[in-house]
């Protein structure tokens, strides 16, 4: 592992390594060299199977964490690839031409998070928000409540009681006086 | 062609009485994944009502509705949550933050009736098919989105605490007040049983803010003793805390001294209000303990004139001469009735109303009274030698320690009560460098003083004596007049009415005696009435003053009003409550003598 660690640090700048486990580890490299780290990775270095790939909104450092999962079978051993895009400008490139179901993953987080994959097949098509207008409902500040109250009618009839009120006007009414 | 080929065809048929690997369709049930997040489940005995699950749900999907057959009560608002699925997205947040964890949800998602109103409902309250379904989703086993622990307080470890009077409870740090005050859900539930009904959420929020002087403000709406009562509270508050209700529950007392503890008194007056225009009444008050003094600061907020008769030579009644200073040290206590005296409140020291002066010239001189006496005259151990040289007063000796006067206790000291001044005065005698014996008549559980007190008796070095009656008090032989022996009878508790609390009845031939150099008798305290005469028109009931609903207890002709309180007239015997009497009676006397309340 050692050895491949230091072959992505001198050939792409990769840093971090991380053993979570024996037979799983972690790196990040910068978005900018993804596609090349991945070719390599699938070609040179064995990790010949895409399992995932999905991302994380790291809003306190104004990034998307891109996660790229990574299975060498022969090996039976895990990879998993971070890298950070800027949140402001959420443009990576496309895998799917190292593996054919990259576009998928690519198209749910282009619905999901806002993160745009240029040339990756049918990117911009709905996924399983159907008819979604709202902004990308996984950032973290995408404000649920407020889109529901704007989005959504009350039904009538609904009315809600605030602990505190209710107990005094139950218990000692003579101090709501 | 081969056999085989012939064969073939007829092999498969040997299949034909197996199980198939495909689904039979039509697809009648379709159940839900295990953990599948289905229609919710409360366990509404174990919901607190509080309104966390409303606070936290992202689609405004819940409503805290009141239950049928659910009144609210001390930590039980008697709500319920109603759940809309109109607009439940099935999120689980309630579930994850619920502070009871009564709230769950099933794995049942197949719903359908033509009356969309049906699908809200509340679940645990309204009965449904899917009601205590072993499956769908609970919050994972250590999975917490609320802190249930409390951030530990640091204290003086007991060997060192037992040799000095230091106080004990060191207070948090910035750091720690806001972990914290992070706990708390802001649900309010504590509030109805605060017998100030102080504003809680809104000083634990003004902690979390960094706000010292909201919070100082907020503290003095409803309790002008922070201080002491940030230290030495009853804490009922913390009783009814729903996070209580799944963990330990937020230190509510606590925080209250943080908040008190990081103002200093010289900026008090620049974050508390100030006193209205001078009305130009006198108002003359007995006792200047915590309910004499707060009924002191409101009315003098109100901007009446106000005298405080106090018969010791210092203010600040059982908070001084009844709880010791490693609980509440002096300087704690004097910040506290300085700011009080720091209005104008005049504090006459040393005048005893009876024997000074009469009740009947205060109803002359001023516009109306409030007495705030307490409960002076401790009860004796009603056995035979109880007037013995050895046996001693516990609230005497509380007192005496608080004067700075030489005790005497000697070695073997016995303390006689399970109460708050038992514990007290057998900690105290710890200080002393005594062996202590604490014997009481019931067992451990049902003593009246706080759990915590009693844990830190015993950790301190006393022995407890639990199912003790005492039978009588004997000169010691060989030490007459210098020891004595307490003589009782071991007892067993008998349920003797059920729903009741059960009695010690005595075990037959089980006497017991121990040898001791004092025997302190803390078995509570009664009033001292002597000082109103029949002429004054209090009206007095079994040794109490009888009130209406702000402490007015006469404005017969003839004199002023006169209002009572505290201990003398309540229940519950403690700082708090006696310091919400002296606030109710404030707001009394300021309605009368403003002809609001006539």
């Amino acid at each position: 592992m050692n050895e491949l660690a230091k072959e992505l640090a001198g050939r792409y700048g990769a840093r971090g390594w991380h053993d979570i486990r024996k037979d799983l580890a972690s790196v990040e490299v910068d978005a900018i060299r993804i596609r090349d780290v991945m070719a390599y990775l699938r070609d040179e270095a064995g990790y010949g199977h895409l399992s995932f790939m999905t991302a994380i909104d790291n809003i306190e450092r104004g990034a998307f964490t891109l996660s790229y999962a990574l299975r060498d079978h022969d090996a039976r051993r895990g990879l998993i690839v971070h890298a950070d895009v800027d949140r402001a400008e959420p443009t990576v490139d496309s895998i799917h031409l190292l593996w054919g179901q990259a576009w998928t993953y690519q198209r749910e987080m282009r619905e999901w998070f806002g993160i745009d994959f240029p040339g990756s097949p049918r990117v911009d098509e709905e996924f399983v928000l159907e008819g979604w207008e709202g902004p990308p409902m996984m950032r973290r500040d995408f404000d649920s409540l407020a889109y529901s109250d704007a989005t959504y009618a009350e039904r009538p009839g609904r009315v809600t009681h605030d602990p505190a009120s209710h107990m005094r006007e139950k218990l000692y009414p003579e101090a709501a006086q | 062609m081969d056999i085989k080929d012939f064969i073939a065809p007829f092999a498969v048929w040997k299949r034909a009485f197996e199980k198939p690997f495909t689904v039979k369709k039509p697809i009648d049930e379709r159940p839900g994944a295990p953990r599948y997040r289905g229609f919710h489940m409360n366990d509404a005995d174990a919901c607190v009502g509080c309104g966390t699950c409303e606070a936290i749900c992202m689609n405004n999907a819940i409503d805290l509705v009141p239950a049928a057959g659910r009144e609210a009560k001390d930590g039980d608002s008697g709500l319920r949550p109603r759940i809309d699925y109109g607009r439940c997205c099935w999120c689980a947040l309630c579930v994850d933050i619920c502070p009871s964890g009564s709230l769950s949800m099933s794995n049942e998602y197949v719903w359908i009736d033509r009356d969309p109103d049906v699908f809200r409902y509340v679940p645990g309250v309204e009965a449904k098919p899917w009601d205590g379904s072993a499956l769908g989703y609970r919050r994972a086993e250590g999975y917490r989105l609320l802190d249930e622990d409390r951030v530990p307080m640091p204290e003086l470890g007991h060997a060192e605490a037992v040799a000095s009077f230091l106080e004990l409870v060191r207070g948090y740090s910035r750091a720690q007040a806001e972990k914290e005050a992070d706990r708390c859900v802001s649900c309010g539930l504590c509030i109805a049983s605060c017998p100030a009904h102080m504003d809680i959420p809104g000083y634990i929020k003004a902690v979390r803010d960094g706000d010292m002087d909201e919070g100082l403000r907020l503290l003095y709406e409803t309790n002008p003793f922070p201080e002491a009562c940030g230290r030495v509270c009853t804490h009922r508050c913390e009783e009814a805390c729903s996070i209580g209700s799944g963990g330990d529950p937020v230190a509510i007392r606590w925080l209250k001294r943080y908040i008190a503890d990081q103002v200093e008194l010289s900026d008090y007056a620049k974050a508390l209000p100030r006193g209205a225009a001078p009305s130009g009444k006198k108002v003359a008050i007995v006792g200047a303990g915590p309910g004499g003094l707060s009924a002191a600061y409101y009315l003098s907020m109100q901007g009446h004139a106000v005298t405080v008769f106090e018969a010791e030579e210092a203010a600040g009644g059982m908070l001084r001469y009844g709880i010791p200073e490693y609980r509440l040290p002096y300087p704690a206590l004097d910040k506290d009735i300085g700011y009080i005296e720091s209005l104008g409140v005049s504090i006459s020291r040393g005048v005893s109303i009876g024997k000074d002066i009469e009740l009947s010239k205060l109803r002359t001189d001023f516009d109306a009274v409030y007495l705030s006496t307490g409960l002076p005259v401790a009860y004796g151990l009603e056995v035979p030698g109880e007037d013995h040289p050895r046996v001693l007063d516990g609230v005497a000796v509380l007192a005496r320690a608080t004067r700075g006067e030489e005790l005497g206790l000697g070695g073997r000291v016995a303390v006689i009560g399970g109460g708050n001044v038992a514990m007290d005065a057998a900690r105290t005698a710890l200080r002393h460098g005594a062996t202590v014996d604490i014997l009481y008549r019931r067992r451990e559980e049902d003593m009246p003083a706080d759990a915590d007190e009693v844990r830190e008796a015993k950790a301190e070095g006393a022995r407890l004596v639990e199912k003790a009656i005492p039978l009588e008090v004997r000169d010691a032989p060989d030490a007459a007049g210098e020891a004595a022996l307490f003589i009782w009878n071991e007892a067993t508790m008998v349920q003797k009415e059920p729903g009741k609390r059960p009695v010690p009845e005595p075990i037959p031939g089980a006497v017991r005696e121990g040898r001791y150099d004092s025997i302190i008798a803390a078995i509570g305290q009664g009033p001292d009435l002597s000082f109103i005469a029949e002429s004054d028109g209090v009206p007095v009931k079994r040794f109490r003053p009888v009130v209406d609903s702000f402490g007015m207890a006469t404005r017969a002709a003839g004199g002023a009003p006169v209002f009572a309180g505290g201990d003398l007239v309540n229940d519950r015997k403690d700082a708090i409550s006696a310091i919400a009497d002296g606030h109710r009676a404030a707001i009394g006397i300021d309605r009368l003598l403003y002809g609001k309340g006539a």
